[in-house]
């Protein structure tokens, strides 16, 4: 045989990387590792990955250094349980070609399936042990070598899948006639959504089914592997002692084949293997290029539980297929499916029937029992952005446990704002992408210390990646905690999260929220500072100028920070808020960032930088806008906050004109009321109208003072709009003090 | 790497030559060891090269008149002298498998899958032959990591490279025997 390479130099330069990759002993580091080494060079790749292949193989079959020279990872227990195929020769179909002959170590005895790529066999080992097995055997002329240098890649990893749902694949190699084969534990089994059918399983009993496939895929995911090809022909389900058991098959396959979606291998050839369209996720579908994470999976189970709930995928796979490659991924990327019960819908009379009584209900009850949650979680797990999908499988089979246990799921109908907004944004806003890897900058440098950047960079990217999915899964169970009311617990674990980590998504922020909220009542406030800020973080997936919600985390965030006695982090929130914001003209955001910018006094820089937001405001009390609808309460805390605004900045005249507009208007909440009169007080005893000024203070501490009983540092409950929402009590608490030292002429302090 | 006291006699000599007169010895000691091992296992599968190079170090340095033996030397020499034993070893057992007389391995109906321990010897020794006429140092490599079960650290004193260097020989040096091994084995992949 040639050499990889003839060139000395590209040589030198494969063997290099060759070594450089075996630092790596995990598979999906090394995998990452080279992805970056060799990204735009796959003839690089391809010889790296031979050599890689070829030095494994070495250790495998060559090392005198192991006590076991036989081959590959430990081979599961053969199971007894087989039927012996010998007995029904009558009924094997016709001889192929193929059968009864030998591959390697096997010998085909019977064809068991056949995909667009490749067909399958069940076959006997004789060595090491006497074993029926799977063999796979696929068709296309693909690049043999490659196919099995990416397996050897993950094969540590597979080795340590064990996970009584999943079927182990054992081997890869290659036929006489050059084709990869892989060998699989055998499995006789049908498919899920046939075994379903045929059994007319009902709706929960295909979920706890469903939830069996989930904590497969989790388990899979622990150990790094992602399975990229979930869909019915790859979940059998077999019958144990009379129940089913689902076995989720295949795995490490749709890797090694490394599906690229191209027009040529989509279209002429392999339909079948690249993943299939119907159950590909937006990210797998894109050109991007862009990492595919084990939220792919997640998109595919929430296809396959579509699947099993109304019998049809969320977009046809014909359809999807005749649509031609351009239109398919916009479908996948842009176009919001139907959710499972309007789905229903469009099914014609008789096929509703037959679904219907699949599931051994009418089809109109069917139509009921989808309806809320179900769709809600199945809508979840497909979102177009993995941010908001489950962020484990894990998540997803909880939430199909709680609905089954008649407890309130986590998934929740998108917010009408969201709906919009992915309208406006649906082109951009898909994928949030990874930092590209800037090549340029390097390009002058030699090779070794290119290397060496290199491969910094893919350990620091490498490093990010785990500490994110160590995030998630920290996430994902404090969620659990907290559904079990379990908060000190969930607290604690959260507590390890690293600031600049987080991802964002919607589940972290309302983890993050639901433990700083319950940190303020347990009088822990630096701690419930950390969370907030953590979830200002974490809730950055609607980058929008206004939610309830991202205004409400604001409102929380700037008086626990001062509670705290974090005064630099509520400067710099501050600041950042600002910055967020500066250019909205929604007056509503204009004034609660006022609101919140000003609790204490500021520096000149911050109080021009609100002065755009402050004339928003103005404008709209001067000029007010008569469809917005817009009620008093309204009004009078946007009067409120230039009031606030008049006094920071030393206008007291306009201050207290202000003031005095706000008391004004009917219908106030009491923190609003509370807080004018407090800053009144202020006012009038920075222009020496002591009298004024008292009886402003007597007013206000009136409203404040009995809802902080025996120094408590925040009402109990968390208080309405009507009553006054606790966080808008600690402002007006923290404006007490410093009015109290401003009319009493006492020191003030934050506290 | 040795806390042996080492005595060289052969200064100047390079240090991946052990001295003519060491291999020999080494060789017997060896084969002594090896043949009382072999006698208590059932199938002589285990013979455990790495631990029988060490425990033929251990006696020769316990001898008082052989402590002028470097180590490098000793090491380098019973890399060499356990290849040889373990190969003929191997083509003892698989000539006698195989009806007697072979001298090499018939390799046309042998699977790797099925490749006993010594057939799988004799294989990368042959790879090794053809590999010392394309890479020498890499050959030297194998030899004393393969045979002799070396550190890399105790190579790069032998040979006088760094333990880098002899890393990446040996890393290279599998995936190119084991290319080799396949094509000689057309049948496999």
């Amino acid at each position: 045989m040639d050499e990889p390479m003839n060139d000395g130099v590209a040589r030198e330069r494969v063997e290099e990387l060759f070594c450089a990759a075996l630092e790596w002993t995990d598979p999906d580091k090394r995998r990452r590792f080279l992805d970056h080494a060799c990204a735009g060079d796959p003839p690089l790749r391809c010889s790296v990955e031979a050599m890689l292949a070829a030095q494994s193989n070495f250790e495998k079959n060559f090392s005198l250094h192991r006590p076991a020279l036989a081959s590959g990872f430990p081979i599961p227990q053969v199971r007894g349980d087989l039927p012996d195929l010998g007995e029904g020769a009558g009924t094997i179909p016709p001889l192929e070609e193929e059968v009864g002959k030998r591959i390697g170590a096997f010998k085909l005895l019977q064809k068991i399936g056949e995909g667009g790529c490749g067909s399958v066999y069940m076959a006997e080992q004789e060595l090491p042990v006497r074993r029926r097995v799977a063999l796979k055997i696929i068709k296309l002329g693909m690049d043999t070598k490659n196919v099995i240098a990416r397996f050897e890649a993950e094969r540590q990893a597979l080795a340590m899948m064990d996970h009584p749902n999943i079927a182990r694949v054992l081997d890869a190699g290659a036929t006489e006639t050059g084709r990869p084969f892989f060998v699989m534990e055998l499995v006789r089994g049908v498919k899920i959504t046939t075994y379903c059918d045929e059994n007319r399983l009902d709706a929960r009993q295909r979920l706890e089914l469903f939830t069996h496939i989930c904590h497969a895929i989790q388990h899979a995911h622990q150990k790094g592997i992602i399975h990229r090809d979930i869909k019915p022909s790859n979940v059998l389900v077999t019958m144990h002692d009379g129940v089913p058991v689902p076995k989720v098959i295949d795995f490490g396959i749709a890797k090694a084949i490394e599906g690229k979606l191209t027009d040529q291998t989509l279209f002429t050839t392999c339909e079948q293997f690249v993943g299939t369209p119907a159950y590909m996720s937006p990210e797998q579908a894109g050109m991007s290029g862009l990492d595919v994470d084990t939220r792919s999976d997640i998109y595919s189970l929430g296809v396959l539980l579509y699947e099993l709930l109304t019998s049809k995928t969320p977009f046809d796979q014909q359809e999807l297929l005749q649509s031609g490659l351009d239109e398919m991924r916009r479908t996948l990327r842009e176009r919001e499916p139907h959710r499972p019960s309007t789905k229903l819908d469009g099914l014609r009379g008789e096929d509703l029937t037959q679904t219907a009584i699949c599931r051994q209900v009418e089809p109109r009850r069917l139509k009921l029992l989808l309806r809320g949650d179900l769709d809600w979680m199945v809508m979840k797990a497909l979102e177009k952005d993995r941010q908001r999908r489950y962020q484990t499988a894990n998540g997803l089979a909880m939430d199909i446990q709680r609905y089954l246990g008649n407890e309130p799921v986590i998934a929740r109908p998108p917010s009408r704002l969201y709906r919009f907004q992915k309208l406006v944004h649906r082109n951009r806003a898909v994928f949030l992408g990874v930092g590209a890897v800037s090549v340029t900058l390097l390009a002058g440098l030699g090779t070794s210390s290119w290397l060496f950047v290199r491969e910094r960079e893919a350990s620091s990217n490498e490093a990010r990646l785990h500490a994110e999915a160590e995030d998630r899964a920290e996430i994902a169970q404090a969620a659990l905690l907290i559904n079990r009311g379990k908060l000190e617990e969930a607290d604690q674990l959260v507590s390890q999260i690293q600031i600049p980590v987080t991802e964002p998504s919607l589940e972290a922020a309302g983890v993050f929220r639901r433990l700083g909220d319950w940190n303020t009542t347990q009088n822990r406030w630096p701690a419930a500072a950390d969370r907030y800020l953590k979830l200002l973080q974490a809730n950055q997936v609607d980058k929008s100028d206004l939610t309830d919600e991202a205004t409400r985390d604001l409102l929380r965030t700037g008086p626990t920070l001062l509670v705290a006695g974090s005064v630099t982090n509520y400067h710099q929130f501050v600041r950042e808020t600002i910055a967020r914001f500066a250019s909205t003209r929604n007056p509503v955001a204009a004034e609660q960032v006022i609101k919140i910018s000003l609790i204490v006094p500021t520096d000149a820089v911050t109080l021009k930088s609100l002065e755009p937001l402050a004339s928003v405001m103005e404008q709209s009390i001067v000029v007010p806008n008569s469809s917005a609808n817009e009620e008093d309460y309204m009004l009078a805390w946007r009067a409120l906050a230039l009031t606030l605004f008049e006094y920071r900045r030393g206008d007291y005249t306009n201050a207290i004109v202000w003031g005095r507009k706000c008391l004004g208007y009917s219908d106030s909440r009491p923190t609003c009321i509370a807080m004018s009169h407090l800053i009144l007080a202020m006012a009038f005893s920075q222009t020496h109208q002591r009298v004024d000024a008292r009886s402003e203070l007597i007013l206000g501490r009136g409203l404040v003072d009995p809802k902080f009983p025996n120094g408590r540092q925040r009402i109990t409950d968390p208080g309405s709009e009507t009553s006054g929402l606790w966080h808008d009590w600690v402002m007006a608490r923290i404006l007490l003090q410093e009015a109290t030292a401003s009319v009493e002429g006492a020191r003030m302090t934050v506290r | 790497m040795s806390d042996v006291t080492l005595i060289l006699q052969a200064v100047g000599r390079g240090a991946d030559e052990a001295p003519e007169e060491l291999l020999p010895m080494v060789y017997e000691e060896l084969r002594r060891l090896a043949a009382a091992r072999m006698a208590h296992e059932s199938a002589g599968h285990t013979l455990q090269p790495t631990a029988l190079v060490h425990e033929a170090w251990l006696r020769m340095v316990r001898d008082d008149h052989r402590t002028w033996i470097n180590r490098a030397y000793f090491f380098a020499a019973a890399a060499e002298a356990m290849r040889r034993i373990l190969i003929e070893h191997a083509r003892r057992k698989s000539a006698l498998k195989h009806g007697g007389g072979q001298e090499r391995l018939n390799i046309d109906d042998l699977e790797l899958a099925e490749a006993t321990r010594d057939e799988k010897l004799l294989l990368v020794d042959e790879g090794l032959a053809e590999l010392s006429v394309a890479h020498p140092e890499r050959a030297r490599v194998v030899v004393l990591k393969y045979f002799g079960g070396m550190t890399n650290q105790e190579v790069a004193e032998t040979i006088g490279i760094s333990a880098r260097t002899v890393n990446r020989h040996w890393l290279c040096a599998q995936a190119w025997l084991f290319e080799r091994i396949q094509i000689q084995l057309q049948r496999f992949f």
